[in-house]
């Protein structure tokens, strides 16, 4: 199947190195200690932040830094066809796991010993990238919670499909065979946090594409700062300093 | 009378599970405040500044999910709350074969409290879902049901929609079920479902082919679709909309469904204090009076709602 025209377009019209439109939003979740939605194309995610708190399970206590824990879950009508998958299945259970290992990274936990961190990511809706969203999501409420971090995580996904590095993949590009990067990145330490790639690549073009992740993840990074300023101005105006 | 205290809740939850018991974990109110809430409540003045019967400001946004039939996001207050409909064609049940089939299912995701993770949520969802499964759908045969069941058969015996109306409970404040049915019945009216052409000449037992329409959409009429009023009793008195604060101190919950030519469509007691017969029936017509407000706030809403997404 043709995944980019020879006019150099996309399926959903995009360019090759083209982000889908993305959207974020901070303190969706009233009750939570920091939230966001973040929107790329059409996968919606949800994440919201509860901490730092006492331990719920003090076995789980760490004298020397903080807990972090995360959980991510898929609504029932967020996949094309509705399905009914039981809570914890195996992909939801690694994708968890990678999400809190990014996070983790990020969030200064020596600060905080004998205390707890709660991330809890939905999908509202999937169509690719679910992970990347996940990540943006997270560092947003994070941020929103006001949780110190060293800087804040972005991520983004690319691909290899007909001979070309693509930007950014939909579902139907990541479920096309290719090969699908997904890249976080730490973006003022410029250091990278999070990398996976299933699929085989040639060493030359893996450099290609990971670059064109790189891209991609900065360009996030300057989004949600912008994102972030907004509602931190917003919030001092509120004050009226 | 004095509403049951925290340990008294805790027992009661052992002999069968409440979810006013579940979600007062969460809230930690010290004596002050819980005699503030009831006192307030006792002289008509609520935390937040509404009285007894008013309801907290409604937010519908419709078409949420694009990949859906239908969808909607209901915000009261704190309370969020996500519904989405989607419609896949089936066969009807033998039993009932002028019947199309209506599957509620809800679900609450952690974001809205810590103590959803894991499987933590599963009791509450499952107790919605079933209210909801009363409230709008009636009893098993699907006769005086909210939702009309035979709009949705194509061809008797054969053919049906399955509608599955999954709902998500994104932030939780109180009141999640009368938050549920308005995202419910604000999706049903975003719903479209698919003109679908059926091919004669099939017979006897033979499954009729059909042609799903991708461009022509029928509106699907939710007029009698009801909405559920809950009566929370605190102390000697009872309250709409109750907040998560209010609903830890509740002694009983009474949840009505009631559609816009005021029949009630389904009920359901919840918590565990004894309640007066007549105060049920004057319990009945307050919240056909609030519904009325409800109703007509919704539907504006919804129009509003509508009406800006055929506009972006």
């Amino acid at each position: 199947m043709e995944y980019v025209s020879p006019e150099g377009l996309r399926l959903d019209g995009r360019r090759p190195m083209e982000m889908r439109q993305i959207r974020a939003e901070i303190g969706v979740v009233a009750k939570a200690a920091g939230s966001a939605l973040f929107e790329m194309g059409n996968t919606k995610v949800i994440a919201a932040v509860y901490g730092p708190r006492e331990v719920q399970n003090r076995s789980q206590q760490l004298n020397d830094s903080a807990l972090v824990r995360c959980e991510y879950t898929m609504a029932n009508f967020s996949t094309g066809d509705r399905m009914r998958k039981p809570k914890g299945d195996r992909r939801s259970t690694e994708i968890s796991l990678v999400i809190r290992q990014t996070m983790e990274a990020c969030i200064m936990t020596h600060l905080m010993p004998r205390s707890q961190i709660d991330i809890f990511v939905q999908v509202l809706q999937a169509d690719g990238g679910t992970r990347s969203a996940c990540i943006n999501a997270a560092s947003l409420a994070l941020a929103d919670a006001g949780i110190p971090m060293r800087d804040l995580v972005t991520s983004c996904s690319a691909g290899y499909l007909n001979s070309t590095p693509l930007l950014d993949l939909n579902y139907i590009e990541d479920s096309a065979g290719g090969a699908d990067v997904t890249l976080g990145i730490l973006p003022k330490l410029d250091k990278v946090t999070l990398l996976q790639m299933d699929a085989k690549l040639s060493v030359e073009t893996f450099e290609n594409v990971m670059q064109l992740a790189i891209e991609g993840c900065k360009a996030v990074a300057t989004y949600i700062r912008e994102v972030l300023l907004e509602n931190t101005k917003q919030l001092e105006y509120r004050r009226g300093i | 009378m004095q509403c049951h205290h925290r340990h008294q809740h805790s027992l009661l939850s052992f002999i069968r599970p409440l979810s006013a018991s579940s979600l007062l974990e969460m809230v930690g109110l010290s004596i002050g405040e819980k005699h503030f809430i009831q006192g307030g409540i006792a002289q008509d003045l609520r935390s937040d500044g509404r009285k007894r019967l008013t309801i907290r400001p409604i937010y519908v946004e419709t078409g949420v999910i694009s990949q859906a039939n239908g969808s909607a996001r209901v915000r009261m207050g704190a309370t969020d709350v996500i519904a989405c409909v989607k419609a896949e064609l089936g066969r009807p049940n033998a039993l009932q074969p002028d019947k199309g089939k209506v599957v509620v299912n809800v679900d609450c995701s952690p974001t809205a409290a810590p103590m959803f993770e894991g499987r933590g949520g599963e009791e509450l969802s499952a107790e919605l879902s079933v209210a909801l499964q009363r409230c709008l759908l009636g009893g098993k045969s699907g006769s005086g049901a909210g939702i009309d069941l035979s709009s949705l058969v194509v061809v008797e015996g054969k053919i049906c929609w399955d509608l599955y109306i999954d709902g998500l409970v994104v932030s939780s404040d109180g009141n999640l079920l009368d938050a549920l049915g308005a995202a419910i019945k604000a999706a049903l009216s975003n719903t479209g479902i698919p003109k679908v052409n059926v091919a004669a000449g099939a017979s006897g037992d033979e499954q009729p082919e059909v042609d799903v329409s991708d461009e022509e959409f029928l509106q699907f009429d939710t007029s009698r679709v009801p909405v559920i009023v809950t009566l929370t009793k605190v102390g000697r008195h009872y309250i709409v909309d109750a907040t998560s604060e209010e609903e830890s101190q509740m002694c009983l919950a009474v949840s009505i469904s009631i559609n816009r030519q005021g029949h009630i469509c389904g009920l359901t007691k919840r918590g565990g204090a004894g309640l007066d017969p007549s105060i049920i029936l004057d319990m009945i017509s307050v919240a056909k009076t609030v519904s009325e407000q409800l109703i007509n706030t919704l539907d504006s809403h919804i129009a509003a709602a509508e009406a800006g997404e055929e506009e972006s």
